[in-house]
Parts: C-alpha cells; sequence; structure tokens
C-alpha cells in the first residue's frame, strides 16, 4: 500500500463515517475547529482506523497528539512502516 | 434591485399577515417572557408548598407551560399538524432527537403532551442571561461543558425517573433544511441506557423564523414522531454508530415523504388548526 493509497483510505473512512466533505479533507484541517469533531468522534474515529487497518492504535501514547488530519495521515504511514519493518 | 427571497412579498395578504404577526405575537411572546421570569419565584414557592415536586420538575412543568403560551399566542398565524405526536410511542422514559431548522424549534416542542424533559444542548443557549437560571434549574445538560462520564450519568439519571431527554443530534440549525451530520452524543446515550429513541421530524419552522431573520412569517409547521427505535436490537460495541446511521435514514425518508405532502398540499394560508 502506498502512501497515497493510505492517505485515500483514510479520507473516504472518516468522510463516510462522520459525513465530512471532500473539499474539507485537507492535511491542515483541525480535527475538532474545521472538521467539528467531538470527543466522542474521536473514539469512534480510532475504531473506523483501526477497522480499516487491521492494527490497534488505542495503546499507542502518540496518538494524543494528533490535532490535525495530516497528523492521522502520518500516524498511520508511520505506523504501517513500523509493523513492515517487524 | 433584487430582493431577498425571504422578503419578496408577492400579494397584499400574505405583507399584512406578516405585519399582523410581527405587530402582535412578537409583543405578546416579550410580554409572556417577561411575565413568566417575574412570576417564576412566586409560582415556584407556592407549587413547592402545595405539591412534592422537586424545584426541579416544577420547572420544567413551568417551561412546558410557557412553551404552551407560546404556541396559543402563534396559533392565529400558524397552522399546526401534529402526526404520532399524542401517541404511546412518544411516552417517556425516552430520547428524542429532532432535525433542528429554527430558534422556534424549541418552542414547537411544547406540542409533546409530557413536561418532564431535560434538553442537552450546546454551550450557546447557557448564555441567554434571561433564560440560563431557567435551564440551569430545568436540569438542562450542557453537553459541550461536561465530560461524556458526567453527562451520561446525569442524563441516565433523568431516564431512570422517567423523564426524556431532548437532542437535536446536528448541533446547529440546518441553513438548507437539510439534514446535517448527526453527532454521536443521543445514540451513544441509547446505546448505553438501552432507552428507546424517538425521532421528531420538523419542518416549517424555518419558514416561520430562519437563522439570520429577525421578524416572523405565518407558515405551516408540521411536526412528525416517527417509530420509536430500540437500541437493544443492535449489535453492541458499535452499536450508536448503526443506531445513528438508521435512525438518521429514516427522518432523511420522513422529511422527504413531509416536502412531497407540503407540495401537493396548500400552505400559503395559515389557520388556527391543531390536529394530531
Amino acid at each position: 500500500m502506498t502512501d497515497q493509497q493510505i492517505i485515500d483510505l483514510i479520507n473516504t473512512s472518516l468522510e463516510e463515517e462522520f459525513e465530512l466533505e471532500k473539499e474539507d479533507m485537507k492535511p491542515e484541517a483541525l480535527l475538532f475547529d474545521d472538521l467539528e469533531l467531538d470527543s466522542l468522534d474521536i473514539v469512534d474515529l480510532v475504531v473506523v482506523l483501526e477497522k480499516a487497518f487491521q492494527f490497534k492504535i488505542r495503546e499507542e501514547d502518540s496518538i494524543q497528539e494528533i490535532r490535525t488530519l495530516g497528523d492521522i495521515h502520518r500516524f498511520v504511514i508511520n505506523k504501517k512502516k513500523e509493523l513492515n519493518t517487524l | 434591485m433584487t430582493w431577498p427571497q425571504s422578503i419578496r412579498i408577492v400579494r397584499p395578504l400574505d405583507f399584512l399577515l406578516i405585519l399582523l404577526i410581527n405587530l402582535t405575537a412578537l409583543p405578546l411572546m416579550l410580554i409572556w417572557t417577561a411575565v413568566g421570569i417575574f412570576l417564576f419565584p412566586a409560582l415556584l414557592i407556592i407549587l413547592k408548598a402545595a405539591t412534592r415536586w422537586n424545584a426541579e420538575q416544577i420547572t420544567r412543568r413551568l417551561i412546558w407551560v410557557y412553551g404552551r403560551g407560546w404556541l396559543a399566542i402563534m396559533l392565529p398565524f400558524i397552522r399546526f399538524e401534529l402526526i404520532g405526536i399524542k401517541q404511546d410511542k412518544t411516552k417517556p422514559p425516552c430520547i428524542y432527537v429532532a432535525n433542528h431548522l429554527s430558534f422556534f424549534d424549541i418552542y414547537c416542542l411544547a406540542v409533546l403532551p409530557y413536561f418532564n424533559v431535560s434538553i442537552a444542548i450546546r454551550n450557546w443557549p447557557f448564555k441567554m442571561y434571561w433564560y440560563a437560571p431557567f435551564m440551569h434549574m430545568a436540569g438542562y445538560l450542557n453537553i459541550e461543558k461536561m465530560s461524556w462520564e458526567k453527562f451520561s450519568g446525569s442524563a441516565a439519571q433523568v431516564l431512570s425517573k422517567g423523564g426524556a431527554l431532548l437532542f437535536f443530534p446536528e448541533g446547529h440549525r440546518s441553513r438548507d433544511g437539510q439534514l446535517q451530520r448527526f453527532y454521536s452524543g443521543a445514540f451513544k446515550l441509547a446505546a448505553e441506557t438501552g432507552v428507546k429513541i424517538v425521532p421528531l421530524c420538523i419542518r416549517g419552522t424555518n419558514e416561520v423564523l430562519p437563522p439570520g431573520r429577525w421578524w416572523l412569517k405565518p407558515a405551516k409547521v408540521t411536526i412528525k414522531a416517527l417509530d420509536p427505535v430500540d437500541p437493544k436490537s443492535y449489535a453492541k460495541p458499535s452499536s450508536h454508530r448503526l443506531i445513528r446511521k438508521n435512525v438518521k435514514n429514516m427522518m432523511i425518508q420522513s422529511l422527504s415523504e413531509m416536502d412531497i405532502d407540503t407540495t401537493m398540499g396548500n400552505t400559503d394560508v395559515p389557520r388556527s388548526v391543531c390536529s394530531s
């Protein structure tokens, strides 16, 4: 899976789950302020990503640092690379 | 010069009705609100002494009466059509979820025959200083300022005492009448407590008072209660997501059917008729 395919899968998964507009899915978009997600949505976001990529992320410390959509892209890309090197 | 859609008046009768509603209903509403605020402390003391109700129950009852007064004032100008509202399916304990079109929506929900309703709302309505003390006393829940644990604990208490919770899951008023994305709070609460969800579909309040307009316009308002959704019939752990999607689809379908009915019927001339 290429980085772009990962980004596309994240974006389409979130668009579908949270009924977001495609044009709003910019890497710099803040999850709370720009995409208007709330704290309950963040819990669902973790579930959606785990389902889409078939790995557990809820125990990862770095997930606390996520603020933007681009942060999610980087987090998942790094996680995939990490798993591939194991 | 092109007039905005909202002030394009075609017939003299429309103009007359708009003039009448704004010259009568609007001042009467302000007077009714002032009288309510003024009488509330005395009524609270009297009802507390005369009944076994606590302050929260009394406040919810008085808010319901206030809403009914609001509706009575508007009745000469607004034709209400109520569908399924007075049936057993809307009886608490339950979680009402309604679409949000107008500031007027909340007053319209006084058509529900039950007063024991707490409302889960965002922070901004608590900034209306003339309403805020009553909202606090009625135990309305500020969903933006509470942690989920605290919110769900308080909400579960309301439901366990036979009350109902009202949510506007869109979080904001719709600008185009279409349903916006749904937030998860109501559905997560239903999944956690096992209490039924009653979807309420509202049409026409955005004709009366849409976002961004300060004057009223006569219109027909339809409020329809859909069949309750039992959260226990959904598989956990992600049942709230499925409930949310199902309820939203039910509401989309119902609202589009209501739109077709409105298009086919004559809604121009309001009448003081209330059916259910």
